[in-house]
């Protein structure tokens, strides 16, 4: 598999406008515009005192000059296996593979689900994405997610956990844009998953192309999730751009208190999904096999206590009481139980996997891993 | 003529037995001060003249050399010069020379004759009585530090002119009151900082009870205070971290006879001036600013750091991300081997550091992560937070504490524990481990390596599975594992129990350093 010419011309000519497109990414709407025009109409619009030059490089082009390297292929629309959601206007029309592009097809084939949201989230936030990702991996749904900070980590690292695969799309060059602190966590995504580009190789990664890339993630998911965001454009980007391409919409909702959590509430009250984990959006997808939305279940966090069978009461309590927002130590004695017991149960429900360690000494509520 | 005197020099911690030999014969005038002697003991040649001639007696106008044996010791300071001025005196046939053979003379002379005291008191009077010295003379300033020591008779010295008095047989002069208000006091740089509080006993001591809720803290801080293990507090600005830090030493159990008289011997030889022994545990808080050479010493020779002047007391590092790494590093050794062995190129030493390592830190760089949603922090911000705080000094440390924001009415709910209690408790548990661990040569659990560890730690069955289990899971390396043994064995210790229960594990557990103290799971 490989991509022809025409298409690896487009992620050339991105590159050589990648200053232009820089300026405009200030506003997102704007880019994203951009982005959906011709090659053509693109120079047009931003190439200004270079357009002439880059009109006779353009013709000149040749698939030769992009760089290449060992474990990467590039992939295009006018292929096989290109993934189906890439196919409209405003997707790029080729991408830079890590991990097989033959794997890449097997991954977009299976119900993708995009995992978005806030890069400065909070425990609750980070914990929630990671035990959504690590259901729905678990239960054979790929997460697509960019790899920056905050919530798009922790939906990685759990998609990882269960053993699944995710597909990471990258704001530049796959792993030469890498951040340092995310290379570890890039080499076992395309170990077992793949990292997806559509600038060239050795292209140091930019603001705009990691807003970019976020389209990408939307246009491969037949469902987006947003886990925590605020109110910031930042944050409700993956949102927007899932409404602009009609891919179906859901989140998670936190504290109504907390404003890393307002722009999650905000999507629900515009008619967004509820989310409360892995559970469902298997049904929000109709995955074959779940069974039809029953107002009867529990919800999701007592079906997690009732679901570890035979849990003492003691445990129990603590759990629910953690849950409810007692989640120090010192809550946890003032509610009325004495340190040691408190301490004791804190760290079995722990080692169970039922509570993590949080920020500042506090627990946060795990998703236990689906048996 | 020859005449020969006793004195002492100090050599870093320590305090050489200095000969003082002088002869004076027919030749022409001089005076020649031989026996590896630097400027300050060179320049008691103008002191001594002029002191001897102020105090009307007669300089003798020939040939004087005075030599200080052993020749290879370097000599420094002006303690010499008392003992110099007693020497020359016999020598030119103004003093008995036999009354200097049991008398040890230490003092700097001023040119009227005065005799001034000089640091390192407690540490010379010490080594005179070492030295088989029958009585020591010396300026008033310092002369209750020699009293400390038994055995060994002190005789006040304000003036050259006591001094041949007290050496020909007549009474010394009266011991100055305790500690007037006088601002003339002659005090180094690191005596100017030592902690007042630590030196003046009637202040009264921080209690544990001013600290309101934050129970969980409170019982780290009880159980590291039980089990001497070194201890991380972590939470938003304002909660307390410095607070409770500063109450520990008022948990501690007193100090032994011999720790308290090394305490006051490190205190006295930096210039601090000492009345009795020092009965408070050390507090030392350095600012984050400080150097690798300010915290372990050797900038200069004799100059001693932060780690030995906490010597048997606490070293408190507050806002421990701020240090700079290499000075973290360098607690390395203090902290695995109780003691700072420090070589530069010209002098080498070894000093006693052996502390409670009491560190704070917020829990990311604004300080507010876990605390509502305020905070503001990047990842890129707690990576490196995280970076500065790992390392090989979070290895060292047994205990984490996490500080939250409490509400007022729960502050107020709960019954505050005073010190006294807390002390209490702290000594029986400190009784049990002398009585586990007196054959090992060690006597507090934070000791314990892990043959001891297999050795004396008794673990009830549901505990070692929980062990176990976090072994298997992860969260424990095979050193977390020694920590939270550690640290179960001491809460067992607290409440008396000859097993570690399950609790106690737990407990351990809970409060396990983490390398990472915030959003460790996303990396």
């Amino acid at each position: 598999m490989s991509a022809c010419a025409s298409c690896m011309r487009r992620s050339w000519l991105l590159a050589e406008l990648s200053g232009p497109l820089e300026c405009c990414a200030r506003d997102r709407a704007r880019l994203l515009e951009l982005l959906r025009l011709s090659d053509a109409e693109l120079v047009k619009a931003v190439g200004g005192r270079r357009s002439a030059e880059l009109r006779a490089r353009y013709g000149a082009f040749e698939a030769g000059e992009l760089p290449r390297e060992d474990g990467v292929e590039a992939i295009c629309r006018h292929r096989r296996g290109y993934p189906d959601g890439l196919r409209s206007a405003s997707a790029p029309p080729m991408l830079n593979v890590a991990g097989t592009a033959k794997r890449l097809a097997s991954l977009a084939t299976a119900p993708v689900v995009a995992i978005v949201g806030s890069a400065s989230a909070s425990d609750y936030g980070m914990e929630t994405a990671r035990g959504l990702a690590r259901g729905l991996a678990a239960s054979g749904v790929t997460v697509a997610a960019s790899l920056t900070d905050g919530i798009t980590v922790a939906a990685h690292m759990g998609a990882l956990e269960a053993g699944g695969a995710s597909i990471a799309v990258m704001g530049g060059g796959l792993g030469g844009s890498c951040p340092a602190r995310r290379r570890a966590l890039y080499a076992r995504v395309t170990r077992c998953g793949c990292a997806v580009c559509e600038l060239p190789l050795d292209h140091g990664g930019r603001r705009w192309g990691q807003l970019a890339s976020e389209r990408i993630v939307v246009a491969l998911a037949r469902l987006v999730v947003v886990v925590e965001a605020d109110e910031s454009p930042a944050d409700l980007f993956g949102a927007r751009i899932a409404l602009a391409l009609g891919r179906s919409l859901a989140a998670v909702p936190g504290r109504v208190s907390s404003p890393l959590s307002c722009g999650t509430h905000a999507l629900l009250m515009e008619g967004a999904s509820l989310v409360r984990g892995p559970q469902d959006v298997l049904e929000l997808l109709h995955l074959p096999g779940t069974p039809a939305r029953d107002r009867t279940a529990p919800a999701p966090a007592r079906a997690a206590i009732g679901g570890c069978g035979g849990l003492e009461p003691r445990l129990k309590g603590t759990l629910e009481r953690v849950g409810s927002g007692c989640d120090t130590p010192d809550k946890l004695t003032h509610a009325g139980a004495e340190p040691s017991d408190v301490l004791l149960a804190l760290s079995e429900l722990e080692l169970m996997g039922l509570l993590a360690r949080g920020d500042g000494g506090r627990y946060v509520p795990r998703h236990p891993l689906p048996s | 003529m020859l005449a020969r005197a006793h004195a002492f020099t100090i050599e870093d911690l320590h305090t050489r037995h200095v000969t003082v030999e002088v002869d004076v014969r027919a030749g022409l005038p001089a005076f020649a001060i031989v026996g590896l002697a630097d400027a300050t003991v060179r320049e008691a040649r103008e002191r001594i003249q002029a002191a001897i001639l102020n105090s009307g007696f007669d300089f003798p106008a020939r040939r004087i050399t005075a030599n200080l044996a052993p020749g290879d010791v370097r000599k420094v300071g002006p303690g010499l010069d008392l003992a110099l001025a007693c020497a020359l005196l016999a020598a030119s046939g103004q003093l008995p020379r036999e009354a200097l053979e049991r008398m040890a003379l230490y003092g700097e002379l001023g040119l009227d004759g005065s005799v001034r005291a000089v640091r390192g008191t407690l540490a010379v009077a010490q080594a005179a009585r070492r030295a088989g010295m029958s009585g020591l003379a010396l300026a008033g300033g310092h002369a209750r530090e020699a009293t400390l020591i038994d055995g060994l008779r002190v005789a006040v010295v304000e003036h050259l002119r006591s001094a041949v008095r007290v050496l020909s047989g007549g009474p010394p002069d009266a011991l100055p009151e305790r500690r007037h208000a006088e601002a003339e006091e002659r005090r180094t740089h690191v005596a100017r900082q030592l902690d007042q509080r630590d030196l003046a006993p009637g202040a009264p001591e921080p209690d544990l009870s001013d600290v309101r809720g934050q129970r969980h803290a409170v019982r780290a801080i009880v159980i590291a205070a039980a089990g001497a293990h070194n201890l991380l507090l972590s939470g938003p600005p304002g909660t307390g971290k410095t607070m409770l830090a500063q109450r520990l030493p008022s948990i501690l159990p007193p100090m032994s006879t011999a720790e308290a008289i090394e305490v006051t011997r490190i205190h006295s030889l930096t210039g601090a001036r000492v009345e009795q022994l020092v009965a408070r545990r050390p507090f030392r808080a350095p600012h984050h600013s400080i150097t690798a050479a300010g915290l372990v010493g050797g900038a200069s020779r004799g100059w001693v750091g932060e780690v030995v002047l906490a010597n048997h007391g606490v070293l408190f590092l507050d806002e421990l991300s701020e240090f700079s790494r290499s000075t973290l590093e360098a607690l390395r050794q203090p902290l695995e081997d109780g003691r700072v062995a420090i070589a530069r190129a010209r002098h080498s030493a070894l000093y006693p550091a052996r502390f409670m390592l009491v560190a704070a830190t917020n829990p990311c760089p604004c300080g507010y992560a876990g605390d509502g949603e305020r905070c503001s922090c990047s990842e890129a911000d707690m990576a490196r937070h995280r970076r500065r705080l790992s390392g090989p000094l979070l290895d060292r440390i047994d205990l984490l504490a996490s500080l939250g924001r409490e509400r007022e009415r729960d502050t107020r709910a709960s019954a505050p524990i005073c010190s006294e209690q807390a002390r209490e408790r702290v000594a029986g548990a400190r009784e049990r481990q002398v009585a586990r661990l007196s054959d090992e040569g060690v006597t507090v659990n934070a000791q314990m390596d892990a043959r001891m560890l297999r050795a004396h730690v008794k673990l009830e069955e549901r505990g070692e599975r929980m062990l176990a289990a976090a072994c298997r899971q992860g969260l424990l390396s095979a050193r977390g594992e020694h920590r939270v043994l550690r640290v179960a064995q001491t809460i067992a210790d607290l409440n008396g129990s000859e097993r570690v229960r399950a609790h106690d594990v737990g407990a351990a557990l809970a409060m396990r350093p983490d390398v990472s103290l915030a959003r460790s799971r996303a990396a």
